[in-house]
């Protein structure tokens, strides 16, 4: 037997396939307009977990490029503040070296060993420098003054590491521990470099024949050592330098990668979008041509 | 046995009657094509009873014969299918219960507004982004005080959450008393069956066939399956024994109504709204979750804040988690190095290192499970829908109105009622005849 069909169950068909038809409509123009293929959890419970997890590494990723960039303008301030360390030590060793010739009398030696002084002041007053108004030298008291200038030597900082995450579970060690080159003057005689310059002026106003021989010998040896010293850590600050440039780049890539993933997960494939868009328009016009050709007629339209 | 001369004019009436009877009928049926719930009617016509005749006598003696006497109207049948009802009534049910599932799903994933700029994860992230901050700048109070913010603004909109949650759970408890308390909708529809009961009972007694008063009740039981499961027992005298989720007494007994009763588990639309609200049910079970990820969160951060010493940053009253998470410290109690150096940041730094650990992934987890429940109950109201839109077909294909229909009948029921007309003429002719001109030759 076939199946009777009514006028109510072709309206309420039509009906229903005009809804259905209408709210594939309103999806696809939603993600078209939003851009976005996943507004609420719902449209992909998983594709939402995997965007929450991609953006916050992103979150992330920001963050450690804005670390890179802090670390690498506290390492280029101590670069600098040790390459004009450097300057100085060469110039107190030229000092040096003429200080110690016998044909300079005292009266020039005295001459030497005040400049000596001011030299050794120009070195503290280096490891005083700030940058964006932190010591970087003090160690994590970054906002004690390391040493205090025209009096003695006692190191007012601590020797604490600073340190920046520049990538998940890495940190990188940024500042310099100043103590362990500069030292604390005579006090400690530590063999370190406020040390030797302060042995250094002592020998060139003493005069005698035993200060002569230190200027000539152990002064400029140990002067030397602290040079050399201070060459190394230079090259560990170059080092971390390096270490800061490519964690940037390393990290750009890194963002570049899952801003990719997060594009895939979330937004809408326009072209496709597009094409869909299209379809279901055209499938909505066409059921909405027909249903008006539908509802229309019946027998009483030819019964007279 | 001779005939009588107008047993014809009878047999004419007969017709008469019955075509005008079953014009009417049609009339009826096209006056309620929409009417919700309409069985479409039918007259139910029998030849009427025959008169036995003489016809002659033969040599094995005389013979009878049957002369047809038109025709009986015997009732009106309304067309319907009980199978259909009961398939029709399974698939309202699981319709409603999804549908209502769907509903209270949208208001909680709506709350979620994930992902977006301004969800819980945005501040997560914007939080862990300021404990990093800090830790670049340790001796900055800006700095601090923006790690403060963040942690309040975290925390409030947690609590919103919470909050929305609850609400949620109360909008559903208020619309389950609204149908199943006293006065609700279920009670409403009870007692209307209740009175229909009455009212088919009385028409059945006297042996009448109450079709439109069947059709209201079957159409009250059809909405009634939307709100829970429904039994129907069928009486002798016309009157349906009614019961309702799993409440111990029925619903309805014949003219009786036994409600509001409690019931655990109603199914349908009832059904949803308990299990949305229940005690570990759907909304309870996402607090819970919300706490646990309000919880693992406030713990770990406290865990390196009070490393050395320190206060804890976050407050909270263990199992209400996310009601109450709060900011326990001010700018100047942030904790950023275990040394208490002023430019140390090794606690800063290991917690926004927390970013992407076990509280992100339990919030993402959070939502992803929310999403998932949710299109679950979306895939099962798409399918219950369009298994009721089969059944609902089906019913309508047999009980349904068809205007096409009505109009063939209405013609042909039309011409019946004519060519009875006619008939009745003819006789009258004949008997004209037979009364006025017998006798008269000549004349």
């Amino acid at each position: 037997m076939t199946m009777r069909v009514t006028q109510g169950m072709t309206s309420r068909s039509i009906l229903q396939d005009l809804d259905n038809s209408r709210s594939r409509l309103a999806t696809v123009q939603r993600e078209i307009s939003s851009t976005k293929r996943i507004s609420k959890p719902s449209d992909d419970p998983f594709g939402t977990g995997r965007t929450l997890q991609l953006s916050g590494e992103l979150e992330g990723f920001k963050q450690f490029k804005s670390n890179v960039d802090d670390g690498t303008g506290w390492v280029t301030a101590t670069e600098a503040s040790l390459s004009h360390i450097t300057e100085t030590l060469q110039r107190a060793r030229e000092l040096l070296i003429q200080g110690g010739n016998d044909s300079n009398g005292q009266v020039a030696r005295e001459g030497i060993a005040a400049e000596i002084e001011a030299l050794t002041e120009a070195v503290k007053q280096e490891a005083n420098v700030t940058y964006d108004g932190r010591f970087i030298f003090a160690g994590t008291e970054t906002e004690t003054r390391p040493y205090e200038l025209g009096a003695g030597d006692e190191y007012a900082g601590n020797e604490g590491s600073i340190k920046r995450v520049i990538g998940t579970g890495v940190e990188l060690p940024i500042n310099v521990n100043i103590k362990e080159l500069l030292g604390e003057g005579n006090a400690a005689g530590d063999n370190k470099l406020l040390d030797v310059m302060r042995d250094i002026a002592t020998d060139l106003r003493g005069g005698t024949e035993e200060n002569a021989e230190n200027l000539r010998g152990t002064d400029l040896s140990r002067l030397s050592d602290n040079l050399d010293e201070l060459t190394r850590v230079r090259a560990v600050v170059g080092a971390t330098t390096n270490r800061l440039t490519t964690a940037g780049t390393r990290i750009e890539q890194l963002e570049e990668a899952s801003l990719q993933q997060l594009s895939q997960v979330r937004d809408t494939d326009m072209p496709q979008a597009i094409v869909e868009f299209s379809t279901q328009q055209t499938a909505y016009e066409t059921a909405l041509r027909s249903a008006a050709q539908i509802i229309q007629p019946s027998l009483m339209d030819f019964l007279s | 046995m001779p005939v009588s001369t107008f047993t014809g004019l009878q047999t004419s009436l007969r017709g008469l009657i019955a075509q005008q009877e079953a014009l009417d009928t049609t009339a009826h049926n096209i006056a309620n094509a929409s009417t919700q719930g309409y069985s479409r009617q039918e007259v139910l016509l029998s030849a009427s009873r025959a008169l036995s005749i003489v016809t002659g006598s033969t040599e094995g003696g005389s013979q009878n014969a049957q002369l047809g006497t038109g025709v009986d109207v015997n009732g009106f049948a309304r067309a319907r299918d009980k199978f259909l009802d009961l398939q029709y009534r399974t698939q309202a049910m699981r319709l409603g219960g999804l549908a209502t599932r769907v509903q209270g799903m949208e208001t909680i994933e709506g709350a979620l507004a994930e992902p977006s700029e301004t969800g819980i994860s945005q501040e997560l992230q914007t939080y862990w982004s300021a404990w990093e901050g800090l830790a670049n700048n340790p001796e900055d109070p800006a700095s601090r005080q923006a790690v403060v913010e963040a942690g309040k603004a975290l925390a409030t909109s947690l609590g919103e959450l919470n909050g929305q949650l609850t609400e949620a759970a109360e909008v559903a408890e208020a619309e389950f008393q609204s149908i199943a308390g006293e006065g609700g909708k279920v009670e409403a529809m009870a007692k209307e069956i209740a009175l229909l009961n009455g009212s088919i009972r009385s028409a059945t007694t006297s042996g009448s066939e109450p079709n439109d008063l069947l059709d209201r009740r079957d159409l009250l039981l059809d909405e009634l399956s939307e709100m829970g499961q429904v039994s129907v027992t069928e009486n002798a005298d016309g009157t349906i024994e009614v019961g309702f989720g799993d409440a111990a007494t029925p619903l309805v007994e014949g003219t009786e109504v036994n409600w509001p009763q409690e019931v655990v588990e109603p199914k349908g639309k009832l059904g949803a709204l308990l299990e949305l609200t229940r005690a570990g049910g759907t909304i309870e079970s996402f607090r819970t979750e919300l706490n646990a990820f309000a919880e693992s969160l406030a713990n770990s951060v406290n865990a390196i804040h009070t490393e050395a010493g320190g206060p804890a940053f976050f407050s909270f009253v263990a199992g209400e988690g996310a009601a109450t998470l709060a900011v326990a410290v001010d700018a100047e109690e942030v904790q950023t190095a275990k040394d208490g150096s002023v430019g140390g940041n090794d606690i800063a730094t290991a917690i926004g290192a927390l970013r992407g650990g076990a509280a992100d992934r339990a919030y993402a987890s959070f939502v992803t499970r929310v999403g998932t429940e949710m299109v679950e109950a979306q895939n099962g109201e798409t399918n219950a829908q369009a298994l009721l839109n089969t059944v609902e077909e089906r019913r309508e294909s047999v009980s349904g109105v068809s205007l096409d229909e009505e109009m063939t009948n209405l013609t042909s029921f039309q011409r019946g009622y004519e060519a009875s007309a006619r008939a009745m003429s003819a006789l009258d002719e004949a008997l004209n005849v037979l009364i006025n001109r017998t006798g008269r030759v000549g004349l």
